[in-house]
């Protein structure tokens, strides 16, 4: 038996390195080393954490036929011919990319799928590879061959090779891991390795996309794990997953959970999965694993919810169909669910908790990425490649009722573009973009590449931006993602926001801030800090009139006349109290803006439903990674 | 039973039954017995269910969890065969797909492991030099105005001799880079800015010229579009250009052979 197994794992080096002499050494690693380090991150790092390629199998159902190969040089910025034909290109190139395929269907189509026939050079691994392709009789012979060899040790030397003998597997995972390492270009574009974790028992949606820190060495020694299918699976089987990952090959593994809000309310609960009480383990392993969370995605926005801040008039941005309820039920939802899918109300929930077993499970950074099953990571209004190929660029897409996963009350006008994810690492590598995903020092975008920073400290000075701001930051405070002990001071906040060069001019700057009052109850209040045209606008009510809109319905077009570049200031708390934990996040909002459906309808001549019409203009926006303020007596 | 909506379908778990079997059928090349109802689980079978199992979870499976994973296992077989049984793998638009991608896949695969010569990846490397270039670098200094009248005004005072650093306002853009990428400088500035900094004159200030952040004086101290390096040096980058070409060139040629076989009429 265990001969048998050491051939079964031989078996999988049937995709070794035999003579491929393709990426560099420094392409196959996490990059550590291979690039200088900035002193501090210089600019955020663009990229999409969430895309589907045809190893997706839901994907290829809808008919996509571009695979990961395609997704890395069409994310590297070349022009690729779309499923349906169309040339495709970003107006700029991303900087990484995680190709995240379901795991499940790798799982399924692992034993039909072709391995990467290209890595066997070897005769007689080649001969063994088409034997276990050839029937299931073929494929008993070809382990009784290789058994033979091994107890002989007549192996072939690609399979001899020690490196090898760890417990590497064939077929679409490590041929997907070969191909991350051929555009994987450390200092240029960083291609990490990941895959979608399915979860979604009863329609609700619970997916996590895994990602891994590290380089093919370590990631061949595993498989994505996939959900079962049964009621009774958790996520606390995923946690188990990825520490065993890392407690075998010494790498690093983080989950990004997605979609919550679809949910149905359960994928920020107040308890544990199963509904018993909260316990600091069970907060500290989700804290642990999951430090960043999606906030937006084509499949909708999860930041915010009008019924859970009805005093905040921006909260319903992309909330429109997917509200209706869960992945596959869109009349599930109830109102008392919204406080377990919405981030602003999860980061609020992370408080409570924290404040009854001491540990906050929900002390997450937030970023955006797509979600695209077409193998194209867009996210521009003008360039949106759609949620899967069934509806890539072509009239009348956005009025179609949709159906992934409904059959009703919703429409493909519900769709957002998709966002991206900006990561503050000091270089491009896998190492310091999955270590500052870590750290939660990243942002989450609409879409546009707005650039945010968010400082907070307690002694920056009110003229801060006449200095070396940035150093200033790092050394005396904290960047997003970050934690400050309360000091008995108001927390003071360095913020700036500069315009995506390539896109809309920004009309404010919000601090979202959320904590517990003194009766234990969760409080938030959106604070406008920094707008446009400041001698013109004057706060009235305690609300900022509107920017303006300078959208031409007719021609999908916008002027850069109104709003500003860029919006800077140094903002303390007016409402700060001592012994008050809380959590400050940044909200920047761009100028309105056509939405896909308007550039949709004017290229090619369609009329938009009522609805669609209605909702074709909007403002993106950026939300950065909060910032935490806890007692001393909690901890940090 | 709660499973995503599109694994919830039972066309989707016939769909990838069928598509098993039917693969397995296509590389046979002939029929096998589907009536079968004999499922034999061979003790090589279940060595493969338990590896999976530890190297997903980085330990072995229990007893327990073993027997479920062959239950498991059973039960896709036996839906396999009787999807089979009822012919759910005829006109199924996914199998269809997926068997004219193995054919590709077929057509493409000499290429895929044939190993290039030198002699061709040189050719290939001359061929397409630009693919292979290393990204321009450039060395500026930029001042910012967020109005056009300012900068005009501020380089009428560079001429008049005032210290550059003196001048321009204030915005989150570095004043100076040093070998910085193209797309470096695209990620931060815009391709505006970029198309501007490439058609301007060494060591001399220039402007105000546009990008989306408002108008700038800028100053290109150097740039370096770098030579395509030696062979040697970026073989492994060629040959992979070179396979992903010859592989696209070779289904390309393989199915145009058999499209000429064809006859195809379309009905008006």
């Amino acid at each position: 038996m265990r001969k048998l197994v050491c051939s079964v794992a031989a078996l999988a080096l049937l995709a070794g390195c035999d003579g491929f002499d393709g990426p560099s050494k420094e392409a196959i690693g996490d990059g550590t080393g291979t690039v200088e380090l900035a002193e501090f991150p210089e600019r955020p790092l663009w990229g999409d954490t969430h895309l589907h390629t045809d190893n997706s199998f839901d994907a290829f159902g809808f008919g996509a036929r571009l695979g990961p190969e395609d997704a890395l040089r069409f994310a590297s910025g070349e022009e690729v011919t779309s499923t349906t034909g169309i040339a495709a290109k970003l107006s700029r190139p991303l900087d990484f990319l995680v190709i995240a395929d379901h795991a499940e269907l790798l799982g399924g189509i692992r034993r039909l799928y072709d391995a990467p026939r290209v890595m066997i050079r070897d005769e007689t691994m080649r001969k063994w590879y088409d034997m276990m392709h050839e029937s299931p009789q073929g494929s008993q012979r070809a382990m009784s061959e290789i058994i033979a060899a091994a107890a002989a040790n007549t192996l072939p030397a690609g399979m001899n090779n020690p490196e090898a003998n760890a417990e590497a597997i064939a077929g679409v995972w490590t041929a997907h891991l070969d191909t991350l390492d051929r555009f994987n270009k450390p200092g240029a574009f960083t291609a990490l390795a990941g895959y979608e974790y399915s979860l979604v028992p009863g329609g609700n949606n619970l997916h996590r996309v895994v990602v891994f820190r590290d380089g093919s060495e370590k990631t061949k020694q595993t498989i994505p794990f996939g959900w079962d299918g049964t009621d009774e699976a958790n996520v606390s089987q995923l946690w188990d997953y990825m520490e065993g990952y890392e407690k075998a090959t010494g790498g690093s593994v983080l989950a990004i959970p997605h979609n919550s809000n679809m949910s149905d309310g359960t994928m920020f609960e107040l308890t544990k999965h199963d509904g018993g009480p909260m316990t600091a383990e069970y907060a500290r392993r989700r804290a642990q694993h999951e430090p960043i969370v999606e906030a937006t995605q084509i499949k909708g926005d999860s930041e915010s919810h009008p019924f859970l801040s009805p005093n905040d008039e921006f909260a319903s941005f992309g909330d429109v169909g997917w509200e209706l309820g869960n992945l596959t039920d869109p009349s599930s939802k109830e109102s008392g669910m919204f406080a377990g899918e919405y981030l602003r109300e999860a980061l609020k929930r992370g408080l409570t908790i924290e404040q009854q077993t001491g540990v906050n499970p929900y002390q997450f950074g937030m970023i955006g990425s797509t979600d695209s099953h077409t193998a194209l990571a867009t996210a521009d209004e003008d360039n949106f490649f759609g949620k899967h190929t069934g509806n890539e660029p072509r009239g009348d897409r956005g009025n179609e009722a949709q159906n992934l996963g409904t059959r009703k009350g919703r429409f493909a006008w519900n769709y957002l573009a998709g966002g991206y994810a900006a990561v503050w690492a000091r270089a491009n590598t896998r190492a310091e973009i999955f270590d500052a995903m870590e750290r939660r020092e990243v942002y989450a975008t609409t879409g546009p590449r707005m650039v945010v920073r968010l400082f907070a400290g307690f002694d920056f000075a009110e003229n801060a931006f006449d200095g070396d701001w940035v150093r200033d930051g790092y050394t005396n405070g904290v960047p997003m993602g970050g934690s400050l002990v309360d000091e008995g001071k108001a927390p003071r906040f360095v913020v700036s926001a500069l315009k995506d060069p390539e896109g809309a001019n920004l009309d404010r700057v919000q601090i979202v801030k959320g904590w517990v009052d003194a009766s234990g109850n969760t409080r938030e209040r959106v604070y406008d800090i920094a707008w446009s045209d400041p001698a013109n606008r004057l706060m009235s009510g305690g609300k900022l009139p509107a920017v303006g809109d300078t959208v031409d319905r007719e021609k999908a077009t916008y002027e850069n006349s109104i709003g500003a570049p860029e919006l800077n200031t140094v903002w303390t708390d007016p409402d700060y109290r001592e012994g008050q934990n809380a959590f400050y996040y940044v909200r920047v909002l761009e100028i309105p803006t056509p939405r896909w459906t308007l550039f949709d309808a004017v290229r090619f001549g369609v009329e938009l439903s009522a609805e669609s019409a209605a909702s074709s203009v909007s403002q993106e926006r950026a939300y950065s990674s909060p910032v935490w303020l806890s007692s001393p007596k909690t901890g940090v | 039973m709660a499973l995503p909506s599109w694994t919830r379908e039972p066309l989707v778990h016939f769909l990838i039954g069928g598509l098993l079997l039917f693969a397995f059928f296509a590389w046979r090349g002939q029929d096998v017995d589907l009536a079968s109802r004999s499922i034999d689980i061979s003790r090589e079978q279940q060595a493969r269910i338990a590896l999976q199992f530890q190297q997903t979870m980085q330990r072995p499976p229990t007893d327990g969890e073993l027997d479920v994973l062959v239950d498991q296992y059973v039960r896709e077989e036996v839906l396999y065969r009787e999807a089979l049984r009822l012919g759910l793998n005829n006109d199924d638009a996914v199998i269809r797909k997926r068997m004219a991608q193995k054919m590709d896949y077929l057509a493409a695969s000499s290429a895929e492991t044939q190993q290039p010569s030198d002699a061709t990846l040189q050719a290939w490397l001359a061929e397409h030099p630009a693919r292979f270039a290393p990204d321009s670098r450039f060395s500026f200094d930029q001042l910012w105005f967020g109005e056009k009248p300012a900068a005009a005004a501020a380089r009428a005072r560079l001429e008049a001799g005032d210290s550059w650093q003196d001048l321009g306002q204030r915005i989150g853009l570095p004043p100076s880079l040093d070998d910085a990428s193209r797309s470096d400088v695209t990620a931060r500035f815009g391709s505006e800015f970029v198309a501007n900094l490439e058609g301007a004159a060494r060591g001399e200030w220039s402007g105000p010229v546009q990008s989306g952040f408002g108008f700038h004086l800028l100053r290109l101290r150097d740039a370096a579009s770098g030579p395509v390096p030696p062979l040697a040096g970026i073989r492994g980058v060629v040959e992979n250009d070179w396979r992903a070409e010859t592989m696209a060139k070779r289904r390309d040629e393989a199915f145009r052979i058999l499209r000429d076989s064809y006859h195809v009429t379309l009905e008006k």
